[in-house]
């Protein structure tokens, strides 16, 4: 089966307006991600993670390489890609039902199957009772969730996701770690999640894309080869299976570091 | 119990003790002004052309309605109904300007907001209007449309439509592209964009054109009724001061506020009260 998301030989300048001179963001970057794969990109603040998601999300239209979802090239934004942004994306004046259910309003889904699938997702995300609430009455895990669900609920055929847990405090950002997990597995989402924590990357994906430092490029790949349905914190922390791969993605990320500030 | 006490346990179950106090409080200065009022008729300090008996206030009303007979007379408009055309009138001119303002302000308000060559083309025109907007357009608009209903209207207008074109610009390019993006990637085309996240994330700030221009249009109008209108409450006003009707003159003055009142508590505040501070979008007072 061809994989579902391509990227090849992809890279990204921002031109400057004042002084004239490139960012030049992302450099011949390819990597693919198969058919219910959860992948991760890891890599050192800067280094175009955003950039890479804004260019799959078709939010940024892009110049040289190539980017194709199942098959199709990338040529702006659509339904086949579900975006979960860092923060503060779902809409204040709808409550929660109608947020999650907005990409089925926009696809045109009639009501009464609309509310159905609504329902599922609300409680797959454990928003039961939330509903009819606004997002300022949520806190912010639950407003995390709220985002996810909008994204899954919508169905697209693959879910890109920007340090989404980066705002919420650790407690709460390692319960939605195990229940994205949970959801992933339940059902079959193809992934490409960004994070700058190790610990994430290493806990959610099958496989771990490193980013060099700006100009990002792809450094290296990690597979971690524990099933996803025995990703739970309390065991994982001990299993040489998970923390050989993490200490390895560790180490890569070092580097990229150590070297920025030499 | 005390039926005072009754009233006051009642009243306290009807409205709540915060709300209650907040209008309690706020009717003192009012119940001094007619203490005052009512003390300088009977103390005779400025004689009745200068300041008429509260009395004669509630006649005004009858002499001007003088063969007015019943809500169906009221409501059609006969002649005889002086007061309350007067009223219909200014309200009607209110309404109109808000039924063609609001839409069309809101409509190139967005335009402007979310694209830039619009903007370009409409924000010099905008400020060189607004800062003529409001009665220093009186004089000319006479020229141009005779006294009468054109004037007046068309001196609303130009205060409504550029106060809220402003406002809905500038709150369009408040809303933080994120969810812009957000709809975008969900498949929503220009128009769902505009439907569901321009023109909702822009809403405190129209909210606010709104009332501003509810305001300065309200004030704008009584201005112009007063030189370039044939009818309404600020004509009405004019008219009895140069009759020396100095109890009309109060009667107009004290419906003119009243009626601003009214709008903004019973229309704008609870407008605002169920969009944008139940999204949470601005902080609620109290
Ligand atoms: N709109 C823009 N215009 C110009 N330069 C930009 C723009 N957006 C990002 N950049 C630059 O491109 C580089 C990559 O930015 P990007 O946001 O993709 O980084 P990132 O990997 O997501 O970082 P972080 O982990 O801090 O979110 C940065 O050096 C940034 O300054
Ligand atoms: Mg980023």
């Amino acid at each position: 089966m061809p994989a579902k998301l391509v990227v090849e030989g992809l890279s990204h300048h921002y031109p400057d307006e004042y002084t004239g001179e490139d960012v030049h963001a992302l450099d011949r970057v390819s990597l693919s991600v198969e058919d219910g794969e959860f992948s991760a990109v890891v890599g050192p603040s800067g280094c175009g993670k955003t950039t890479l998601l804004n260019i799959l999300a078709g939010l940024l239209p892009h110049t040289e390489g190539s980017v194709q979802v199942d098959g199709k090239e990338v040529g702006g934004p659509g339904p086949d890609r579900g975006v979960v942004f860092q923060e503060h994306a779902i809409l204040p004046w709808r409550t929660v039902a109608r947020n999650i259910g907005h990409g089925l309003e926009i696809q045109g889904v009639a009501r009464s199957e609309r509310e159905q699938r609504v329902q599922e997702f609300v409680d797959l995300v454990g928003l039961s009772g939330f509903e009819d609430r606004y997002p300022h009455e949520l806190s912010g895990g639950m407003k995390q969730r709220c985002a996810l669900a909008r994204t899954l609920c919508a169905n697209p055929v693959v879910m890109l996701m920007d340090e989404p847990f980066a705002a919420v405090d650790a407690q709460t950002r390692i319960t939605l770690q195990e229940e994205l997990n949970r959801i992933a597995i339940a059902t079959k989402k193809t992934i490409l999640f960004i994070t700058h924590n190790v610990d994430e990357a290493a806990f959610l994906g099958d496989r771990c894309f490193i980013f060099s430092r700006r100009p990002g490029k792809l450094k290296a790949t990690v597979k971690i080869n524990v099933p996803r349905e025995k990703r739970i914190w309390k065991d994982l922390l001990s299993e040489k299976a998970y923390t050989d791969p993490r200490d390895e993605i560790l180490r890569l990320v070092r580097e990229e570091v150590f070297d920025d500030e030499e | 119990m005390s039926v005072l006490q009754a009233a006051s346990i009642g009243l306290q179950k009807r409205f709540g003790r915060q709300r209650l106090r907040k209008i309690l409080l706020g009717s003192i200065p009012f119940a001094v002004l007619l203490v005052m009022w009512q003390m300088n008729t009977s103390m005779e300090w400025l004689p009745p052309v200068y300041i008429p008996p509260i009395g004669t206030i509630w006649e005004a009303i009858y002499t001007l309605s003088e063969g007015c007979a019943g809500a169906g007379a009221v409501l059609s408009m006969q002649y005889e109904c002086l007061f309350t055309n007067h009223i219909l009138s200014s309200l009607g001119r209110v309404g109109l300007s808000l039924v063609i303002g609001i839409p069309s302000g809101i409509a190139l308000g967005v335009l402007a907001g979310m694209s830039r060559r619009f903007a370009h083309a409409l924000e010099p025109i905008g400020v060189f209007a607004n800062a003529i907007s409001g009665i220093a357009w009186v004089p000319l608009a006479i020229v141009w449309f005779g006294t009468g209903w054109l004037t007046t209207l068309f001196i609303l207008l130009n205060t409504v439509f550029w106060l809220i074109f402003f406002n809905t610009l500038l709150g369009v390019r408040g809303v933080p592209r994120v969810y812009e993006n957000s709809v975008m990637t969900m498949g929503g085309n220009r128009w769902a964009i505009i439907t569901q996240v321009y023109i909702p994330g822009a809403l405190p700030s129209i909210v606010t054109g709104v009332r501003m221009s509810m305001g300065f249009g309200w004030r704008a109008l009584i201005a112009a009724e007063m030189i370039g209108g044939d009818s309404g409450l600020g004509f009405m006003i004019f008219v009895s001061a140069a009759e020396y009707k100095i109890e009309e003159v109060f009667l107009g003055v004290l419906v003119i506020a009243i009626m601003w009142m009214i709008t903004d508590r019973l229309l704008l505040i609870p407008l605002e009260r169920w969009t944008i501070q139940r999204w949470g979008m601005v902080w609620r007072p109290d």
